[in-house]
């Protein structure tokens, strides 16, 4: 695995699997974050598999991921 | 008149001149979501678009279409009309075959889809070639899929079995995001579910035929059929098919079918996605679809549709079958309203027409429109007009609002109601003020104004309207 890879370019956290390869093989590869869900092919530009270019307006870390809203939210369980 | 799968209307759209298959080679990124962004752009009334030379895939073994509804001679044709029919009189068909709901769907034992079945070892990826659509997209979206569930409670209930079409984000092999805005009816169910610790069962239809996809993305209320209105809309029985493993209703003619569930309780972060309403969602936590079974036709068509600033596929697609339940709800109530446009980003503007029955009339209207199932969610900004106004014909609307609207008397707020978490001006998400216009003439015992002498058109006008646009006709064929 690249290990450019295993960093998220959104979140920039450690950790990112190898999702699928292409069908044909050596076209493209596509990675996972588990942390804040991204996905990416090998083959999109920079500014979509590079954190250092990814636009800032669109990255993520720990601490905004903690504060989305939870839609929708998740109801008390009904008593027996 | 009905297409039997999304195939068959393919055929009709290529012999009516609506239909472009790209040949080239293309990229997954970029190429794709800008085909979608670029074909809206291309005259009146643009194509659908169907690619089969995917890189990384074997080329004529995946497929994916595009702007299958794109445009309203395609929107013509799902109906089953001409396509130059204009859109009101679309409304109207599209109106009186409405009410000939329910038919009642035909069962079928077996489908297309079944020919290939996987339900070990899943690979979406494998069977779909997913795409960024927009590029701060979270990732690769399923969002013209039609989501089907029963109501825990009363799974028995046909009417209350639901399609809808959700935005589903494909996060792993089997692992997929949904968003269930709390105003739709899956939102309902999954909450029964989730009171109840269970995970809710879902089949996913990807790549259908057009009328059921209108319908899915229909506001019809909560216990009416999408498959019963189908069979309305189609003007014959609507073909299903069980789920083998959820027992669930199907399309019949579907290209894939992903049967699995929404775990119960369980949120994980989601988006962001760019969206109907011309801005990226943000991101939020939302519920997590497990995959089982796939089913799939050979070599089958992956069918998307883009979506960003209006107009795109997607505004078709919402447009008339937005205004229709908007129309009925109201007319149940009050049998004065004429007609109803809420083709602008799914009716967050509606434009109401309608008579008034005393001073104050038309502000009920827009009022009870904010409170219709749809209007919870959107509705931000109701413009009522007169009878005599068409709301689809903008400059009659401009007009009416420029001259009959009375900022003192005729502006109603309403304050910190529920609007979809995706409105872009809401404070906090899902909350904002909503706004009535009311645009139609004060009557009594609301007298106020100028506007005891109307102006009325020339008493031969509308025969010479029609005259003259023969004229016209015969002119241009002798002109050729």
């Amino acid at each position: 695995m690249n290990k450019k890879m295993k960093t998220c370019p959104r979140c920039d956290s450690d950790g990112c699997t190898l999702v699928t390869q292409s069908p044909v093989a050596g076209c493209w590869e596509v990675y996972g974050c588990p942390q804040c869900f991204f996905t990416w092919r090998t083959t999109e530009p920079d500014t979509i598999t590079d954190g250092s270019k990814y636009d800032p307006r669109f990255k993520l870390d720990a601490e905004k991921i903690s504060q989305y809203n939870t839609v929708p939210t998740i109801p008390p369980l009904l008593k027996e | 008149m009905a297409y039997k799968d999304l195939r068959a209307f393919l055929q009709r759209l290529k012999e009516e001149g609506q239909f472009v298959h790209v040949e080239q080679q293309v990229n997954l990124e970029p190429d794709l979501g800008a085909c979608g962004r670029a074909v809206t752009s291309i005259g009146d009334n643009p194509p659908a678009l169907l690619f089969d030379n995917l890189f990384g895939y074997e080329q004529g073994k995946r497929a994916v279409a595009l702007n299958v509804i794109g445009s309203w001679a395609n929107h013509a044709l799902m109906l089953g009309l001409p396509k130059d029919t204009p859109v009101k009189e679309q409304f109207v068909e599209f109106s009186r075959r409405w009410d000939k709901f329910p038919i009642p769907v035909k069962e079928m034992k077996d489908a297309p889809f079944y020919k290939n079945e996987v339900t070990k070892d899943i690979n979406l990826f494998d069977i779909l070639p997913f795409f960024r659509l927009n590029d701060h997209d979270g990732g690769f979206y399923i969002d013209k899929a039609c989501v089907i569930s029963k109501d825990p409670v009363d799974p028995d209930n046909f009417g209350k079995q639901n399609v809808g079409v959700y935005r589903l984000q494909v996060k792993g092999k089997d692992h997929l995001g949904i968003q269930p805005v709390p105003m739709h009816d899956i939102a309902v169910q999954l909450r029964m579910a989730e009171e109840r610790g269970q995970n809710l069962p879902v089949a996913i239809a990807i790549g259908n035929d057009p009328v059921i996809l209108i319908m899915a993305s229909s506001p019809l209320l909560y216990d009416q059929s999408e498959y019963e209105m189908a069979g309305a809309i189609q003007e014959e029985p609507y073909p299903v098919v069980k789920g083998k493993l959820t027992g669930l209703d199907i399309p019949w003619g579907a290209e894939v079918v992903l049967e699995g569930e929404i775990i119960g309780r369980k949120r994980e972060p989601e988006g962001p996605f760019g969206e109907f309403t011309g801005s990226y969602s943000g991101g939020r936590s939302m519920p997590v679809v497990k995959i089982k079974a796939v089913y799939h036709r050979t070599n089958p068509i992956f069918e998307a549709l883009y979506l960003g600033i209006p107009w795109t596929e997607l505004d078709y697609m919402i447009g008339l079958n937005t205004c229709l339940p908007l129309y009925k709800q109201l007319k149940e109530t009050f049998p004065e309203v004429v007609a109803v446009n809420a083709m602008y980003t799914h009716g967050l503007v509606a434009i109401i027409s309608t008579k008034t029955r005393y001073g104050g009339f038309a502000k009920a209207v827009g009022l009870r429109a904010i409170t219709t199932p749809h209007g919870l969610g959107y509705c931000s900004m109701v413009i009522v007009v007169d009878e005599n106004v068409d709301p689809f014909n903008l400059n009659q609307v401009m007009w009416a609002l420029s001259t009959r609207f009375a900022p003192s008397k005729d502006l109603v707020i309403v304050p910190n109601v529920s609007i979809l978490p995706l409105y872009p001006a809401a404070e906090p998400a899902g909350i904002t003020h909503k706004i009535i216009i009311d645009a139609t003439v004060p009557v009594a015992p609301d007298i106020r104004g100028e506007f005891a002498q109307p102006l009325d058109p020339p008493a031969t006008a509308a025969q010479w309207e029609k005259t003259l646009r023969e004229l016209v006709k015969s002119t241009v064929k002798r002109s050729k």
